[in-house]
């Protein structure tokens, strides 16, 4: 009877889970989705614990009650410009729990009968995922805080060193497999601190500019650990929920590869910008030079300009300045002037990670356009903005076959009748690619730190001036 | 070859139809043009000015039509008010005349044209198509039209536009509605708007509501779903119920609004009635309307054509001359448009009138004598809204296609067979598995249903999820995983001390940070997003 009613609560659970994801998938629904998620967790933990396994009550409530508060406390104090350091940190607690369970798991194996080489095996698989996405994670928050650099570390006959980690795993796998009642541990140990090392090594080999990939994969591999987990413990709703979270996270990684015009491949073992473009390095050395213009001339710019694209780069979240930038859309609408946002997909350091910042600025998401809705209204736009983003509007991408970003579909903010880049230095980008882009006849740079001269430009705008003045 | 251009004959008529920019271009191209003494004068162009430019000066109206291979004019041909000779009998046997015609109502004209073998290209029949933009006449004379409909309006109009609190009271801004956004009905929302008036503008295509937006005013819609798109950027005819509700709307507004402007124009129709006696008498007094549709009968009932006329302190002004009124500039831009034209047939050196060139087809009414209107109907290019562009205040127009469905279509039907005939193979395999394999083997086939199902399931519903969502789906999918939880639950029994157990706790305590702190911030990320 009991058997009956956890199963149909986790049918219900799953079924919750699949109505998150769906309800994601637009704005108006995406609230219910996160509380249809929420709700089968409840369900999920709820009947789990009174399924008669769980019998230490009195901890387990203690680290719920501290679990929920840590998390709690940490969600609600983020900054939204350090999203994606708390997603990367989060997928590394689902990691290292995955290793934990593993390893708890293998010590109750003592009592099991019977054939156990499966189990074995997918308890190896589960720690291993688990170990990889651990300490891949922690190196992509450090990366993403700034508290590690974000060029790539690129070391000496690299494949060598991760063919070698992952060849002594598989060889301990062999020797945990033989390893008679729990003496496997202490492979089982080995092997999680050399997938560790792996997963670091890996991600310490990916440039800051490709985080969003790596962030969506971790997050891939975060639902792959727990189906493994689900397949040791004969967990249903952990396989369905672990393949759901790990279908998610994989698609969103070909997505933004595809956004970047390279294969996951390239991405991971790429090492990006170090083995630069190949032989046809025709990369020309770019004539002329920049024009700076000041906040005056970009103020009065903008006061003529009718229509405005605005082009959020990662710079914007760096600089804090989505507030500014929704204060400076707010007077130009005011004023009648169309002004329109353009996200390219792999803007930010997370996909996605510009909606974010604009909606959190309050700044209504009917005017976020799409990089491929936005780029055929460009040549008719009277003035397009670039706050703090440079390799995705890199003309390179579309004119240089040498370029290391060839390929890569871009925002064509030079076809628009002026650009103002609002930039720190004249410095390249992440790709570490000069940028075309800055030397057009119709390009002027404003260099500074974005929010400040936002906010200079903001001050110079007339204030107030709606249509009822 | 030459080209004439008279004077024009039409009474308080102040256009010409060519410029000292434009001759100097026609000569440049290897034309000899010959200008009518004083054509320019109301225009501003002297006849010094035009010579300098390279053309020679006729003294008299018949030196020009005789003795030219291409007249240039603006209004039809007709008789001489002074003389009463008509133009067309000034004109030399199988000559060109290039002008505004209004063939279908000017059936006499094209008879005593054909009678000299004339070919006739009419301005306003050029199509509107995007090629044809440079020459479109209607739109330049739409757009100064619409431009001085505000001008005429501020004149007679006894207020402010804009808003204004003085030390002496407070002023209202001025409130305008505008009736058909076409080229003069955007001018006309950019030239209030830019006096500082409240604009709003009414149009029976929902196409041009950007436009209107763009400009910064606000589009009216009745409740009805309709599209008026004729085709060609033009509106069509609408159905009764709609009329209705459009009547009742406008009634509406006339209470409201000190000033209107109407420029509703059907091709080939006379001026739809939009404003009846009842709305005038409504409306305050010192109101104005401005019926742009004067001439094709005018929008508003009590419009007397070419005049102002007073209706209960609402002044109605049904000039029908408004880009007349600004000669100098419409006579360049007028210019312009035929400069354009011609080139379009091939300039000086390979002029012809090539009856194959949609553009040159559309316009031509009459061909050495033979009348080619109305022109076959083509397949209609696609109804660019190239019509309403007005020069300077460009308002894009956004062809809306429906967005792209997310996700590659034709790949995930690929994925969606591979998917089923994999599916098909795992069942076949757990059925002949069925008593010969370890119950181990049988769990594991069982479990492995589940998550390639699962994984199949999660390939369907997250390629819809738009670009916008993906950071609240990563933290969302990321809470979810902390559904690894249950793994750590499962070992929380027996002894508190054993190291399973601590394992266990230590596990669920991470997932725990993990729950809460994914549910929480997708929460947080979510409550931010706004329509």
């Amino acid at each position: 009877m009991e058997q009956i009613l956890l199963s149909v609560s986790y049918i219900t659970a799953s079924i919750l889970f699949v109505l998150s994801l769906r309800g994601l998938s637009s704005q108006e629904t995406a609230r219910e989705g996160n509380f249809y998620g929420l709700s089968g967790m409840a369900i999920a933990v709820l009947s789990t614990m009174m399924s008669g396994t769980v019998t230490l009550y009195g901890p387990l409530v203690l680290v719920l009650v501290l679990g929920a508060a840590v998390g709690a406390t940490m969600a609600s104090r983020v900054e939204m410009t350090a999203m994606p350091e708390l997603v990367a940190l989060l997928h590394s607690f689902v990691g290292a729990s995955a290793v934990l369970v593993g390893l708890s798991s293998y010590l109750g194996t003592d009592s099991h009968h019977g054939p156990r080489t499966i189990l074995l095996i997918e308890l190896f698989v589960d720690v291993l995922i688990g170990a990889i996405t651990f300490t891949g994670s922690v190196i992509a928050f450090g990366k993403l805080r700034g508290a590690i650099g974000s060029k790539p570390l690129l070391l000496p006959g690299r494949h060598v060193i991760n063919l070698g980690m992952v060849g002594s795993c598989v060889a301990l796998g062999a020797l945990f497999l033989m390893a008679p009642g729990v003496e496997g541990m202490q492979y089982l140990l080995i092997m999680a601190c050399i997938a560790g090392l792996l997963g670091a090594h890996l991600v310490m080999a990916i440039g800051g500019a490709d985080m969003p990939v790596v962030v969506s994969l971790l997050n891939s591999y975060s639902g792959w650990t727990a189906a493994a987990a689900g397949f040791m413990l004969s967990n249903d709703l952990l396989i369905i929920t672990g393949a759901l979270v790990g279908s998610s996270g994989a698609i969103l990684s070909y997505i933004m590869c595809k956004a970047m015009n390279r294969s996951i491949w390239n991405v991971i073992f790429g090492g990006f910008g170090a083995e630069a473009p190949s032989g046809k390095s025709v990369t020309p050395v770019i004539a002329g030079d920049t024009r700076e213009i000041s906040v005056e001339q970009t103020t009065a710019q903008l006061m003529a300009a009718r229509s405005v694209v605005i082009i959020p780069g990662y710079g914007m979240a760096v600089a804090r300045a989505q507030h500014t930038v929704q204060q400076l859309t707010t007077l130009l609408r005011e004023r009648g002037t169309k002004v329109r946002f353009a996200i390219h997909p792999v803007a930010g350091r997370l996909p996605g990670h510009m909606n974010v910042l604009l909606a959190e600025a309050n700044i209504p998401y009917d005017i976020v356009e799409e990089m491929e809705d936005i780029n055929p209204h460009l040549p008719e736009t009277d003035l397009v903005l670039v706050v703090g983003a440079n390799d995705i509007v890199n003309p390179s991408a579309e004119r240089d076959t040498g370029s290391p970003i060839y390929g890569m579909p871009v925002l064509q903010a030079w076809k628009s009748k002026q650009v103002i880049i609002m930039k720190r230095s004249k410095g390249a980008g992440y790709a570490g690619v000069d940028n075309p882009l800055f030397y057009e006849p119709n390009a002027f740079m404003l260099l500074g730190d974005a929010k400040k001269t936002l906010e200079a430009v903001v001050a110079r705008l007339p204030q107030g001036q709606s249509k009822a003045a | 070859m030459q080209i004439g251009i008279p004077k024009e004959v039409y009474p308080d008529e102040r256009r010409v139809a060519a410029s000292p920019d434009v001759i100097r271009k026609y000569v440049e191209q290897g034309f000899t043009v010959v200008v009518e003494t004083g054509a320019g004068a109301a225009a501003s162009f002297t006849d010094e000015a035009l010579k300098t430019a390279g053309a020679s000066v006729a003294e008299d109206a018949a030196g020009v039509w005789s003795t030219s291979d291409i007249i240039l004019k603006v209004r039809a041909p007709m008789a001489h008010p002074q003389t009463g000779k008509h133009e067309v009998e000034l004109m030399r046997t199988g000559g060109t005349l290039i002008s505004f015609i209004y063939p279908a109502q000017n059936k006499d004209l094209l008879e005593k044209l054909a009678a000299r073998s004339a070919t006739v290209l009419a301005v306003d029949c050029i199509p509107r198509t995007t090629r044809a933009q440079a020459a479109d006449a209607l739109s330049s004379m739409g757009n100064i039209a619409g431009y001085k409909a505000v001008v005429e309006a501020a004149n007679a109009y006894g207020s402010f536009f804009t808003g204004q609190i003085t030390a002496a009271g407070k002023v209202p801004p001025a409130r305008v509605l505008i009736i058909g956004a076409g080229v003069a009905g955007l001018a006309a929302i950019g030239a209030a708007r830019g006096l500082g008036a409240h604009v709003r503008a009414f149009d029976t295509r929902p196409a041009v509501r950007d436009q209107v937006t763009s400009l910064g005013a606000d589009f009216l819609e009745v409740t009805i779903q309709e599209s008026g798109d004729g085709g060609g950027g033009y509106a069509k005819e609408m159905s009764p119920e709609f009329i209705k509700a459009e009547m009742a709307l406008f009634a509406a507004q006339a209470r409201e609004v000190d000033i209107i402007i109407t420029t509703a124009l059907i091709p080939g129709k006379p001026a739809p009635k939009l404003i009846t006696t009842e709305m005038v008498e409504s409306m305050k007094p010192g109101s104005v309307i401005v019926d742009l549709a004067s001439e094709q009968g005018g929008n508003c009932e009590l419009t007397q054509p070419g005049k102002l006329h007073v209706h209960n302190g609402v002044k109605i002004l049904g000039y029908s001359d408004l880009p007349s009124r600004l000669s100098t500039t419409a006579s360049q831009l007028y210019a312009t448009n035929l400069l354009n034209f011609l080139n379009i047939m091939g300039g000086h050196k390979a002029y012809t009138v090539n009856l194959e060139d949609e553009v040159v087809r559309g316009a031509l009414v009459l061909h050495n004598g033979v009348v080619t209107w109305p022109p076959p109907p083509r397949a209609p290019a696609a109804p660019v809204a190239a019509a309403p562009k007005p020069a300077p205040v460009v308002a894009p127009v956004e062809v809306h296609t429906a967005s792209p469905t997310r996700g590659p279509a034709r790949r995930s039907f690929i994925y969606e067979a591979v998917a089923l005939l994999s599916l098909t193979a795992w069942t076949y395999a757990m059925m002949s598995m069925k008593g010969t394999a370890s119950v181990e083997a049988q769990n594991f086939v069982q479990h492995a249903t589940v998550f390639v199902l699962a994984c199949f399931v999660g390939w369907q519903v997250v390629w819809n999820v738009t670009p916008a969502l993906h950071t609240p789906l990563m933290s969302v999918t990321n809470a979810i995983s902390g559904i690894i939880i249950l793994g750590g639950m499962l070992q929380a029994h027996g002894e508190v001390t054993s190291s399973a157990a601590i394992l266990g706790l230590a596990a669920i305590l991470l997932a725990t940070v993990n729950i809460a702190g994914g549910f929480l911030v997708t929460e947080r990320m979510l409550r931010m997003f706004r329509k």
